[in-house]
């Protein structure tokens, strides 16, 4: 596998805080991977982000982003290989219309208007936003935000997509539907997504789980084995999958196979007990 | 109090070529002292309808009655003082509520505006942060120098300091880790089984369940459908219309139901279901 991000020895503190936010960390993401980083608020997810990208400096370590080490001179080369949709979309805007704001991306590389006009066009039909065209970013609802949001990074065509929680506001059909589009995009184009989220449901897409805690990696495995953590889970501010929680008022009286079961493996188990019965 | 909706209509930019309606003749009524989720799509009207409460916006037509107090399209900025204090909201975005430079005059901002002094409003901040699941430390730090979630608590410490006896929530755990989501609807829920009325909007199905005695659906600016969770999870038109989706253990159940399983009702939590499941395969 190739490597995209090789992080090592990353140390951050915020000036005049007290605590590191990021210390020691490193760690190796591949290209094509979905990667989730899960953790407690304050672990330091966003501030991993932001260090990627360059928009904060490390107080020592190095990330390498495509085979490059990031420093001054070539984070503008780097930052064009990387997407971030933030936390708060409103950080996000800078347009006075959804669509200025979604061409805004597109401008900054170069590109033609009249290819312009048209990728973003397709962009927010992608996301199901060509209706609101003319609005102020501002305007719109909470999820409609996230929408634009996630529009106007895909729109360039980044390799590395960077989700900071950006769809924690979307409705639980369109939260699939968005991840479903990303999922396409990122074997159509190669895409590396990585992914934090406070939904455990959304981890089951990836193929590798991160697990911060005060700003250090304590867990990295396959979503199946993080799941498996048990009581750890809660100590990382993580939540029991659906499953394993039903699976576990079940144990007393029904007989389960150990181990985690995903909802497909659960309801063959049920099925089967059902009909020997 | 109990929080009334006639014909509330709101049309955004209503002069112009792009209005749209926000709310079309809703009526309905919010129970005081009860837990009350309002569920619905993306920009379906939910964060519209809730800031008619406490009059941040006002209706294009029709009336909202809080307790003794009437909004109507006419009633202006004055004196809203009383009602504000009543009806305490939290926004869907937190960072949009914080101004203060440290985290503690922040949340000492709503009980000082209402009249409380600078000790009692400091002691409260003392006691908030807390209460949302934060170190003392952070009262001295700048709220914009928080992560998401943090900041997401402060907001929640600030309304709640106040002491409003309505506490508006728009989706107040969005960006809460899942162990700071579970003890902040605990909170919520021990609020208001101390005498407060909750109105929480959500996109999550399984805190409705677990957590509301009331729900109302909203679609493309309509009331579509109100009533305890139990019956509006079971409503067969919602659902075959996609018009709702279902907690966790309702759809799960709905799939056992291919091979072998029936429900009369769907179970809408855990427990439910696994009393549910285990009755049906132990035969008792
Ligand atoms: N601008 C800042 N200045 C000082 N400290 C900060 C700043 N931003 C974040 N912090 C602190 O750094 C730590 C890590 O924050 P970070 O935003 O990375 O957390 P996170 O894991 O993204 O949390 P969340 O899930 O709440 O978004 C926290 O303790 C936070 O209070
Ligand atoms: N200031 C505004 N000007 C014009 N239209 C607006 C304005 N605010 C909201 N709208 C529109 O009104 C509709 C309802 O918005 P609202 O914010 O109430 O939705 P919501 O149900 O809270 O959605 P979400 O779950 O995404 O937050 C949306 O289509 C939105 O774009
Ligand atoms: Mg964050
Ligand atoms: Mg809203």
């Amino acid at each position: 596998m190739e490597k995209i991000i090789s992080i090592k020895d990353l140390n951050y503190t915020y000036p005049e805080a007290k605590r590191s936010a990021i210390k020691n960390l490193s760690l190796d993401i591949y290209k094509n991977e979905w990667l989730s980083i899960v953790g407690k608020n304050g672990s330091g997810k966003s501030t991993l982000t932001k260090l990627i990208d360059g928009l904060i400096e490390a107080d020592s370590g190095t990330i390498e982003v495509a085979g490059q080490i990031i420093n001054e001179e070539n984070i503008w080369e780097a930052r064009t290989k990387i997407g971030i949709i933030f936390q708060n979309p409103d950080h996000q805007f800078v347009g006075a219309t959804v669509e200025d704001d979604v061409a805004f991306g597109l401008e900054n590389q170069g590109m033609p208007r009249e290819e312009m006009v048209k990728a973003v066009d397709e962009a927010l039909i992608l996301v199901k936003m060509a209706d609101f065209k003319e609005r102020d970013p501002q305007s719109l609802s909470g999820g409609q935000k996230q929408r634009v949001a996630i529009a106007g990074v895909l729109a360039t065509k980044p390799q590395i997509v960077i989700m900071d929680e950006s769809t924690s506001m979307l409705d639980p059909d369109g939260r699939k539907t968005v991840l479903n589009l990303v999922q396409q995009l990122r074997s159509q184009q190669d895409l590396t997504i990585i992914s934090i989220t406070h939904d455990i449901e959304e981890t089951e897409l990836s193929q590798r789980i991160v697990v911060l805690n005060d700003g250090q990696i304590v867990s990295d495995g396959k979503p199946e084995e993080i799941y498996d953590l048990g009581a750890d889970l809660q100590k990382f501010g993580l939540e029991e999958p659906f499953t394993s929680e039903l699976v576990s008022t079940l144990r007393d009286t029904i007989k389960l196979p150990d181990g985690y079961l995903n909802e497909e493996e659960l309801k063959e188990q049920l099925w089967k007990l059902h009909s020997n019965m | 109090m109990e929080i009334t909706f006639e014909h509330v209509t709101h049309s955004y930019n209503p002069n112009s070529p792009t209005a749209n309606l926000g709310l079309d003749d809703v009526s309905f009524k919010i129970q005081d002292k009860k837990f009350t989720a309002i569920v619905g799509q993306t920009g379906s009207g939910k964060s519209t309808l809730v800031r008619h409460i406490n009059a941040l916006l006002k209706p294009t037509s029709g009336t909202i009655t809080v307790g003794d107090r009437v909004i109507t399209p006419e009633t202006n900025n004055k004196n809203l003082k009383p009602l504000r204090k009543q009806v305490g909201m939290v926004f869907q975005f937190p960072e949009s509520q914080l101004f203060e430079d440290t985290v503690e005059k922040d949340i000492m901002f709503g009980p000082m505006n209402f009249g409380a002094s600078a000790d009692d409003a400091r002691e409260s901040a003392h006691k908030m942060i807390k209460l949302v699941g934060l170190d003392e430390s952070l009262l001295e730090q700048s709220p914009f120098d928080l992560s998401g979630g943090q900041m997401r608590r402060v907001a929640i410490a600030g309304v709640l300091a106040s002491d409003p006896e309505t506490i508006i929530l728009d989706e107040p755990t969005a960006g809460l880790d899942p162990v700071g989501r579970q003890e902040i609807m605990d909170l919520f829920k021990s609020l208001q089984q101390d005498g407060k009325t909750i109105i929480l909007i959500t996109h999550n199905m399984d805190d409705v369940a677990n957590y509301a005695e009331e729900m109302a659906v909203i679609h493309r600016g309509k009331l579509i459908a109100q009533g305890i969770p139990q019956e509006v999870f079971n409503n067969q038109e919602l659902l075959k219309e996609d018009l709702l989706t279902l907690p966790k253990s309702a759809a799960f159940a709905k799939e056992l139901t291919e091979k072998g399983f029936s429900f009369e009702k769907l179970p809408i939590t855990i427990n439910e279901l696994g009393t549910e499941i285990e009755q049906q395969l132990n035969g008792d």
